[in-house]
């Protein structure tokens, strides 16, 4: 265990710093469920695993600056324990995010911390020492890589097989309402892109999505060719055009009218 | 260790409108320019709450600076003056580096280069949440989870290779378009900003919509007895009304939620709540 748990520890370094530096998004719980399910020899579980957690971050991304839980511990910790524990990946989805909340807790305290390092950059500036300016930049990412490692190694260390002792003690209605939970989470991070993104004047387009999926089955790579072509064509003729607007006074007004209901 | 205030007169002093040496020249190459890019991955590396991203934005642009003011005293002024306050969406810094460099580059004054620098922080963070977050993000995101759910191997692949190609081709984009335009990049990128953020926002939407029917994976298990007759509500009374009924009436309860000020935390304790719930009442 010790190696595996030392493994998952490097990963989530790696993904630490990528969360915030390089943002190549090796970070995503999608990515994560492969390795780490390669690390614990189970790579089905771990892709299926990643998948879900994946979904339940969808929406859970640092819009306008605002923190959600952490997604790197999320993803590790929820495949490291589908994975050791033997669990459905949506059972994981409500172990991992404690963790994940904790994690964000801390990272804030870390970005408050960091603070006196702009004072210590500015006299390095005053002197003209710039590379020194380099080096404390550089130091960023090290603390972050760090305090990702302990954090993912010591919960799968000491906490696998305790963590499946307990879940064996659990009894069925609580195991089977944290998949049912699980399973429904993804609503979450959905709604917090529709409060960021949904208007009235989309709604058709919300439509055109659902009613693709829920009736007709298409897949979700054809959904999106479908809305990039009415975005395209939205783009060149229709309301997302300001030369229609000012060439057609009337269509204007009408959308105006509609806007305001 | 200096005061505060002390530091406050130091830097007033230090950051003059103008420059020693005033001329201006085409120093940057394109392999700088490339350089530069490279560098903007570590924006946030000392980010802090005191000024977020200051560190890592001087950290990102310090090649240029160096190349542009030879005068010892203007670099001085330069570098302070980039430590100011700074945050903008990470996945499009180098459009802010490449009008800042030209602006340096062309010696523009102090106060104008932080002006333009200020104005365009804002109008980023925008459409860099729509194209990126709220797209990009969603579609090979939820491309990848439908693989990988089958145990395709190809999905984390793709989605790496997607997302990547797309992120990386922008920022390389953005820095020598930017730098090229010069500041008349900016009243493009004014013009276009509605126009790509509602573009964004209609491929964002749908994919939402369709991650909803397919993802959110909320269903009854609950028979009742009509009589005589045993009625099964999901299969024989919500899914005639309509599929996915649930996850979507779910979803846009949180949207509700959420509109009113509750914190996703608040949403995920609800929906633990209801899980464990139903499961007593053995319901799901």
């Amino acid at each position: 265990m010790l190696v595996e748990a030392i493994l998952i520890g490097l990963w989530a370094g790696i993904a630490g710093i990528d969360q915030f530096n390089g943002l190549t998004h090796l970070h995503r719980p999608i990515v994560a469920g492969a390795v780490i399910g390669l690390i614990l020899g189970d790579l089905q579980t771990g892709l299926i695993a990643g998948a879900t957690l994946e979904l339940v971050w969808a929406g859970m991304v640092p819009l306008a600056g605002a923190q959600p839980p952490n997604v790197v511990i999320g993803g590790v910790i929820g495949t490291a324990f589908a994975v050791l524990v033997g669990q459905e990946p949506q059972t994981a989805v409500g172990i991992a995010v404690p963790f994940a909340v904790a994690a964000q807790a801390i990272i804030t305290l870390l970005f408050t911390a960091y603070s006196p390092i702009m004072h210590k950059m500015d006299q390095y500036v005053l002197k003209g020492n710039l590379k020194a300016i380099d080096r404390l930049n550089y130091l960023g990412p090290v603390i972050l890589f760090v305090f990702f490692f302990i954090i993912s190694f010591l919960p799968i260390y000491f906490g696998a097989e305790k963590a499946a002792e307990f879940v064996s003690l659990m009894p069925e209605w609580l195991t089977n309402g944290l998949t049912v939970a699980g399973g429904i989470m993804p609503a979450v991070g959905f709604a917090m892109l529709m409060k960021i993104m949904f208007k009235w004047t989309y709604a058709p387009f919300f439509a055109i999505g659902f009613v693709a999926i829920a009736y007709l089955q298409l897949p979700i790579l054809a959904v999106a060719i479908i809305a990039v072509a009415i975005a395209a064509y939205d783009f060149s003729f229709g309301g997302g055009s300001p030369k229609v607007k000012t060439a057609n006074a009337g269509v204007a007004d009408e959308e105006d009218y509609s806007d305001g209901i | 260790m200096v005061s505060k205030e002390q530091e406050q007169i130091n830097k007033d002093e230090i950051i003059k409108d103008g420059y020693n040496d005033p001329t201006s020249e085409k120093v940057l190459t394109k392999k700088d320019l490339n350089h530069m890019v490279w560098r903007s991955l570590f924006l946030q590396a000392s980010f802090n709450y005191e000024r977020m991203q200051a560190g890592g934005w001087l950290y990102s642009i310090l090649p240029g600076l160096k190349k542009i003011h030879k005068d010892k005293d203007d670099l001085k002024a330069a570098t302070l003056d980039h430590m100011q306050f700074f945050n903008t969406h990470p996945f499009l810094i180098t459009f802010v580096q490449s009008i800042i460099l030209a602006m340096e580059e062309a010696k523009e004054n102090r106060s104008a280069i932080r002006g333009i620098k200020v104005a365009l922080m804002g109008p980023l963070g925008g459409i860099g949440d729509a194209l990126f977050w709220l797209t990009l993000l969603p579609i090979t995101g939820g491309i990848a989870a439908s693989l990988a759910t089958e145990g395709n191997i190809m999905g984390p692949i793709l989605f790496l290779l997607a997302f990547n190609a797309v992120h990386f081709g922008l920022r390389f984009f953005l820095m020598h378009y930017g730098y090229k335009k010069g500041t008349a990049a900016i009243s493009s990128l004014k013009e276009g900003t509605k126009k790509i953020s509602r573009a964004a926002s209609i491929v964002g939407i749908s994919v939402v919509a369709a991650l909803i029917a397919s993802y959110v994976n909320f269903k009854l298990d609950w028979t009742i007895q009509a009589g005589e007759i045993p009625v099964n509500i999901q299969t024989e009374v919500l899914d005639s009304i309509m599929p996915a009924l649930l996850p979507l009436v779910y979803t846009v309860f949180c949207y509700w939620l959420l509109k009113k000020g509750r914190s996703p935390l608040t949403l995920i304790g609800v929906t633990l709540v209801i899980g464990i719930a139903g499961s007593l009442l053995g319901i799901v």
